[in-house]
């Protein structure tokens, strides 16, 4: 039963990492094309996040008990390559005239992006682990703490998303009222499992899992508002070639998805001490 | 009508750049391509407003103010579209209130260069040799003028904000301009993606910088389809 469990939340972690992957794969082609791959560096997170999202859709579906080596390099390649891209991205903001300015944070490279690897390869470590053991040893305190662990760091992936949507939608100047949503429900999910990971009563992880589903539909309605966003802009689809780079991010939303998952893994792991 | 009939790029800064390339693109809409017909239509004898008589001055000019090559191909018609403008709207929305409106100023100015002409070298305008048109413009460009014509046009302020500005701007809103500047010409509804210093969108024109005119060659050869 518990290695049943186990093997479910790691799943369901490969899947939030695959998420996250996928929404760094599509974000920085698109991005990376319309920065003309001006640097060859701007090549590797599209290989880097392409083997992620394969090893968590793989790991997704394997049902074994044990970690699997492979996809562990993996995982820790995306999240080094996210904590230098993270570097690069700081660079490129800096190097332009201005540096650490509102309109390089707007316009230069986004510091948010390279985070979304970080987390997908630590996202994708922890549910390798978890098919082993509770990712934090030694193993007796594991479960409950791996899911408190794991609730910190989604809670935070979660409120940087928000953050990055913040920064973004205040520069579209919030013109539809729907761009309001991804910056108040995720920052209310993330407080509920910030709260349900320190408090650890189950009223509270109901409600958490309650908003962490809705943040998680959330990513999805996103794109199609994303969708929507780009067929506003001038030319519409019609005039995708500017529109897709200019208008709203279409791989944007679904890192809500990734991280609403790993957050309800997490709260899966935390409730079953309730259940030992 | 054939809008694709060779504008020849003379420029070697933009080797291969077409921006007619891009009428069918994205770049332009029903309307851009409408009043770019019109404008391309224009052929460098038409003329309504001024008479045969003022004709050639006119000519003559414009062909001081902007010289351009004799080839037939890549000459901007310039008097011609002024002409289509001033008998069409004959305004610009606006005018220097020192100088009477667009049409009358034009008119006076053809019969008072003539006169000036006249007065000094026994020629009218169009007959000088380039030197002298050259010597005139410049006169009236100080205001050194003396037939009564320009009693009424101050001829300084004509040079400045009528003559010179008309002549370049019709020059410049010609696509033979726009191919020889490596201009993008009319960006509606797709404008431009890569805003930063030293970037370009596919459908920008490449400039051949030394060593990479091949290059700008190419990227100017795909513009069309991008």
């Amino acid at each position: 039963m518990k290695q049943l469990q186990r093997t479910r939340a790691a799943r369901q972690l490969n899947l939030s990492s695959a998420m996250l992957a996928f929404s760094v794969l599509a974000d920085s082609a698109v991005e990376h094309y319309r920065g003309s791959f001006q640097n060859p560096a701007m090549y590797t997170p599209l290989g880097v996040a392409a083997l992620t999202l394969g090893a968590s859709l793989l790991g997704a579906l394997d049902t074994r008990p044990r970690r699997h080596s492979t996809r562990d390099v993996v995982y820790a390649a995306a999240a080094l390559t996210g904590v230098v891209g993270l570097g690069f991205h700081f660079f490129n903001i800096g190097k332009r005239p201005g540096g650490l300015s509102w309109l390089n944070l707007f316009y230069a490279a986004p510091i948010g992006a390279p985070m979304a690897l970080v987390l997908a390869g630590l996202l994708g470590r922890s549910a390798e682990s978890t098919r082993h053991t509770g990712f934090l040893r030694p193993r007796s305190a594991s479960r409950r703490a791996s899911g408190r662990v794991l609730a910190g760091v989604s809670a935070a992936g979660l409120a940087g998303t928000a953050a990055e949507a913040a920064l973004m939608h205040f520069r579209g100047a919030f013109h539809n009222p729907a761009m309001i949503a991804p910056v108040t429900v995720p920052p209310v999910a993330a407080t509920l499992l910030g709260a349900a990971a320190v408090t650890g009563h189950r009223r509270m992880s109901r409600w958490a899992r309650l908003w962490l589903k809705l943040t998680a539909l959330l990513g999805f309605a996103g794109v199609g508002f994303h969708v929507y966003g780009v067929s506003r802009n001038m030319g519409g689809w019609r005039n995708w070639r500017q529109n897709v780079l200019n208008g709203p991010p279409l791989p944007a939303p679904p890192s809500f998805t990734g991280l609403a998952l790993s957050g309800l893994a997490a709260l899966s792991m935390m409730d079953e001490r309730g259940r030992r | 009508m054939s809008h694709r009939e060779g504008q020849p790029n003379l420029s070697p800064r933009y080797p291969g750049y077409d921006v007619l390339a891009k009428r069918d693109s994205p770049s332009w809409n029903s309307q851009t391509r409408r009043v770019i017909d019109q404008r391309l239509a224009v052929g460098p004898d038409t003329h309504h407003f001024f008479s045969d008589e003022e004709w050639p001055t006119v000519r003559a000019v414009c062909d001081r103010v902007i010289p351009q090559p004799q080839d037939k191909h890549g000459r901007v018609p310039i008097a011609a579209l002024l002409d289509e403008q001033l008998h069409h709207s004959g305004t610009e929305g606006y005018r220097d209130a020192r100088l009477p409106p667009m049409r009358e100023a034009w008119k006076q100015a053809v019969r008072a260069l003539d006169a000036e002409s006249l007065h000094f070298h026994g020629r009218r305008f169009h007959e000088l040799e380039a030197l002298q048109q050259d010597a005139l413009l410049s006169r009236v460009q100080h205001g050194d003028v003396h037939d009564k014509a320009w009693e009424t046009l101050p001829a300084k302020t004509f040079f400045e904000d009528r003559m010179l500005h008309d002549i370049t701007r019709l020059y410049y809103g010609h696509p033979t301009a726009w191919n020889e500047i490596g201009f993008g010409g009319p960006a509606a509804p797709r404008g431009y993606v890569r805003m930063n210093f030293d970037r370009r969108d596919p459908w920008e024109a490449s400039e051949a910088r030394p060593g990479r005119e091949e290059q700008a060659r190419r990227e100017n050869a795909r513009i069309g389809s991008n």
